[in-house]
């Protein structure tokens, strides 16, 4: 490491220097994970680098007491049996720390299999267990950082899977945070210290060799290292990974804090080392931190891939794992897919069991998988600004029996049906080709009439002194008929007791209205405004929902449900009471919650024709089992709640063709397909869409809507009685 | 064992050329061979399925059918046999060899449409060079059969959607009315090739005779 003789300035021992050298060789977590976040570097080298950080912590734990009770005896004092102590020592700690992990680690995936009915401790409980294994490592003197990162390795798995989504976001944030403001509070301590002189002496000779040999020494480590790796390895390292390992081996924090410990009075060189470690420590981070990355661009790293996989690779990477094994037993080797298989069956039959709470134990990982992959397709929908009901139709390649194929069985799906992706464009209706597309510009010509424009464009012509009606009223009309017929239809399904077990299924309460088609400015064309009746009951249901909603909503997400199971069937649409429009403005949302029925009972045809709603929704209900309707309907909720409301989705279903024989001047612009109803979960701002009902509004809107709200009541009661 | 491994010996380089094994190699895969068949010439299914370690694998049947298919046996043949001597053994046992590291591309591409081919063949039970949904139902079920509380309705929506995918991934134009057939070998590959093969379907066999040493007692 160091040589004996630096220069006369520097008072120092063999011992002082093995302890310098101890602490100064560590590679920091800390700065590794900042530099190399930024790079994206591939997983493995990741992995190793970063690997390498946390649990050379053990070692240099174990090095830096070890050297300190040699310099505080004496080097002379030192006896052989120390050295070996000193090994055992290693050992202990190492080990000990990662017992200690993992014993937290078992009683934290314990714990959160109950938290069911306590979601909100949840975080709280992750970050309470894991710092005390920190503090019980501590306590004996074992290895905290091993402790910490072991218990976190043995319970993400089940605590992941029995957390609620949300505490899964909460600590994931909040850690990061954390993080972040303790990295930036011990870089300025040191860029402070740095300035302090006081606490630091120059030496110029050692502090240029000791740049010089860290970065020496640690190639020859790395390669050395490697070389006997490669023996066992499956996929070798190659030189450019070898390089990367080791350029990024950066100090930090750990190292600065430990020799700032040293005591001045044993170890006479410290500020010299102080010196020597600030330096260090700057120049890793700053120069070999900002270079590594135009490095890596110029070596050609294989750089992290995101691209998610596809079902098809997830079933096949099972199948493998099993198929390798099998080969395994069959040429009798023990291998390693043989042992770990043998761990999984370990896991399943005792640790699962034990730590995983029962409703997730049953489902399979490549169910979780699937799932995961359609909300994940859901979300990148949305990200995308586009709605998945807009892209059209299922063109189902019929695959063995149509009847029996699944229209709609997830997102990806759905979405690749009609092979253009996602549509942005709203009033757009995709061009399949095909018998259908007769159909198709039938449906666009009757629903270019009555499409709803998006919100946005209607501030623009806003003006504070004149309220252009037209338009905009006739599609507030259609709104705020929903929000009526919706409520209606809540209140009668509860009063039915359809939906309790939905309602008991969903995890979040949101409120949704449902969209369903709305009339067009001459009700009277439609049974729909046929029914005026105020039903006082509804309020209290009205209060019973929207309480817990409240505080949650800015406003009124606008979802199209779909028939949740296919008990519920579509009611003929004709009674739409309308009740009155709650008295604060905004009025408060109406009760939302379970799916009552499908709201293709509101739309005119369906009403009229008696034909069953336009269901990918139906027919997938009988076929989407319970367990993926939930999810699903999440991710369908979640979908259109972001995305802008009463799109102009055609209807998914072929059976549109219902529509274009009815003709006349229907107002189809929100066909629920295959919407659900359900809870959404927080993946972005509710985008509480356009400029109806909001509570930040300005005044005179909100007036003037209510004004007209108003207005239209009467004149609809009036003209719409039957 | 004498005369049997005398006569072994001289197809060893025969051995080696068609399989890709080393000299070690076959030799402890011999070994193994033996074990399994009860010193016969011959390995019938009875004697894979009564290997206790499969006894936990989802998909062990489709695996022992494997080594009886005669696809697998690099030649133009269907169907599949009954027993299985050693050279077919080894045949099915060097779709799993790892891939020489020195190959040339065109090498490695060839070995890992050996290894697709032989993962395709699995699933294609009844040899018509396509998979149907049934068959791949079929797959999922197997592999998420183990788990127990899973439905077969849910396995049989994940297996569409993934059927789904790879329809839409390979033919993107599809007129509502036509009929996909089936995965056929070029779909296949084309949504499995973002696996990395090398490292998955790859088994160290070891060359050390201590391989087998382990093996003779744990085996049945």
């Amino acid at each position: 490491t160091n040589t004996y003789h630096l220069s006369f300035h520097v008072q120092a021992e063999m011992l002082d220097f093995l302890l310098f050298g101890a602490l100064i060789s560590a590679v920091d977590p800390v700065a590794v994970l900042a530099v190399f976040e930024e790079v994206h570097v591939n997983e493995t080298l990741f992995i190793i680098v970063f690997g390498e950080s946390l649990v050379n912590d053990a070692v240099t734990v174990v090095l830096y007491k070890v050297y300190i009770s040699f310099v505080e005896v004496g080097a002379e004092n030192v006896q052989t049996a120390d050295y070996f102590k000193g090994v055992a020592s290693f050992l202990i700690v190492s080990i000990g720390g990662t017992m200690v992990g993992l014993i937290f680690a078992v009683i934290l995936g314990f714990i959160t299999r109950f938290t069911k009915k306590v979601r909100i401790i949840e975080p709280l409980l992750v970050f309470l267990m894991v710092y005390l294994a920190y503090l019980t490592a501590e306590l004996f003197s074992l290895s905290a950082i091993l402790s910490m990162t072991f218990c976190g390795i043995g319970a993400n798995k089940y605590v992941e899977a029995n957390i609620s989504q949300k505490s899964r976001t909460t600590v994931k944030y909040t850690m990061k945070t954390l993080a972040s403001i303790a990295e930036t509070i011990i870089f300025i301590f040191l860029g402070i210290s740095a300035v302090d002189k006081s606490k630091w002496a120059w030496d110029t000779g050692l502090v240029s060799c000791t740049l010089v040999f860290i970065f020496i020494f640690r190639a020859v480590g790395v390669v050395g290292q490697t070389w006997v790796l490669n023996r066992f390895r499956l996929v070798p390292l190659e030189k450019i990974d070898q390089v990367v390992m080791s350029y990024g081996g950066l100090r930090g924090a750990v190292a600065f804090a430990l020799v700032v410990l040293l005591d001045g009075e044993q170890v006479k060189a410290k500020d010299y080392f102080v010196a020597t470690t600030i330096v260090v420590v700057f120049f890793t981070v700053m120069f070999q931190g900002l270079t590594i990355k135009p490095l890596v661009k110029w070596l050609k790293v294989p750089r992290a891939t995101n691209r998610k996989p596809t079902i098809n690779e997830e079933i096949h990477e099972r199948a493998f794992d099993h198929i390798l094994t099998a080969v395994e037993d069959i040429a009798g080797l023990q291998g390693y897919h043989h042992w770990r298989d043998k761990w999984e069956q370990f896991d399943k039959n005792y640790l699962s069991k034990l730590l995983l709470r029962k409703s997730v134990y049953r489902k399979s990982e490549l169910w979780e998988a699937y799932q995961k992959i359609n909300i994940r397709d859901a979300i990148s929908v949305i990200d995308q600004g586009g709605n998945v009901l807009t892209s059209a139709r299922l063109s189902l390649p019929s695959m063995a029996s149509r009847a029996s194929f699944p229209e709609v069985t997830n997102v990806t799906n759905y979405l690749r049906e009609n092979g253009s992706g996602v549509c942005l464009d709203l009033q757009v209706i995709d061009n399949i080709p095909g018998a259908k597309v007769e159909e198709d510009m039938e449906t666009h010509h009757v629903l270019a009439g009555n499409l709803y424009k998006p919100r946005r464009r209607y501030q623009s012509h806003y003006s504070r002194h004149f309220m252009p009606l037209g338009e905009q009223e006739r599609q507030d009309r259609e709104v705020f008929q929903r929000n009526m017929r919706s409520r209606m239809e809540t209140f009668k399904s509860t009063r039915y007791k359809r939906h309790k077990k939905e309602r008991s299924l969903k995890k979040v309460r949101r409120i949704k209205l449902q969209v369903t088609s709305p009339p067009t400015s001459s009700c009277d064309s439609l049974s729909l405004c046929s029914d005026p009746v105020v039903v006082p009951v509804e309020t209290e249901d009205k209060a019973e929902h929207s309480d817990p909603e409240k505080d949650e909503d800015v406003g009124i997400t606008f979802i199209a449900r779909k028939a949740e199971t296919p008990k519920q069937r579509p009611k003929s649409g004709c009674q739409i009471p309308l009740l009155p429009p709650p008295p604060p403005a905004p009025p408060s949302p109406p009760p939302a919650s379970s799916s009552p029925t499908s709201e293709d009972s509101h739309l005119p045809w369906k009403g009229s024709l008696g034909s069953p709603p336009p269901c990918v929704s139906l027919e997938a209900t009988k076929i989407i089992p319970v367990d993926l309707q939930q999810a699903w309907n999440q991710s369908i909720s979640s979908l259109e709640s972001i995305s802008s409301p009463p799109a102009p989705a055609e209807p998914v279903h072929p059976r549109v063709s219902a529509l274009s024989r009815l003709g006349g001047p229907r107002p189809a612009s929100y066909t629920p397909p295959g919407s659900a109803a359900g809870s959404t979960f927080s993946i972005g701002p509710q985008v509480s869409q356009g400029s109806f009902l909001f509570p930040d509004k300005k005044k005179e809107e909100e007036e003037e809507e209510e004004d007209v709200e108003g207005e239209w009541l009467r004149r609809c009661s009036r003209s719409c009685l039957p | 064992m004498g005369a049997s491994q005398t006569r072994l010996e001289h197809n060893y380089d025969d051995l080696t050329e068609k399989s890709g094994f080393s000299h070690e190699q076959i030799k402890n895969l011999y070994q193994r061979f033996q074990q399994l068949s009860g010193n016969n010439e011959k390995i019938s299914r009875d004697d894979l399925e009564r290997i206790p370690a499969l006894n936990n694998n989802p998909i062990r049947k489709q695996i022992i059918t494997a080594f009886f298919d005669k696809r697998n046996q690099h030649q133009n043949d269907v169907g599949s046999l009954d027993e299985i001597g050693f050279e077919q053994f080894l045949m099915v046992m060097s779709h799993f060899r790892p891939v020489n590291s020195k190959a040339t591309e065109e090498e490695k591409a060839t070995v890992r449409k050996q290894k697709l081919r032989f993962l395709f063949n699995m699933h294609d039970t009844d040899n018509d060079g396509i998979i149907t949904l049934d068959e791949y139902r079929t797959v999922v079920e197997e592999l998420l059969s183990q788990s127990g509380a899973i439905e077969t309705e849910v396995a049989r929506a994940i297996a569409d959607a993934a059927m789904l995918e790879v329809a839409s991934t390979n033919v993107p134009h599809m007129a509502p009315d036509d009929f996909y057939e089936g995965i056929t070998f070029e779909h296949f590959e084309q949504i499995l090739k973002g696996i990395e093969m090398e490292s998955r379907m790859h088994i160290r066999f070891l060359d050390k005779n201590a391989a087998t040493m382990r093996c003779g007692k744990l085996s049945s």
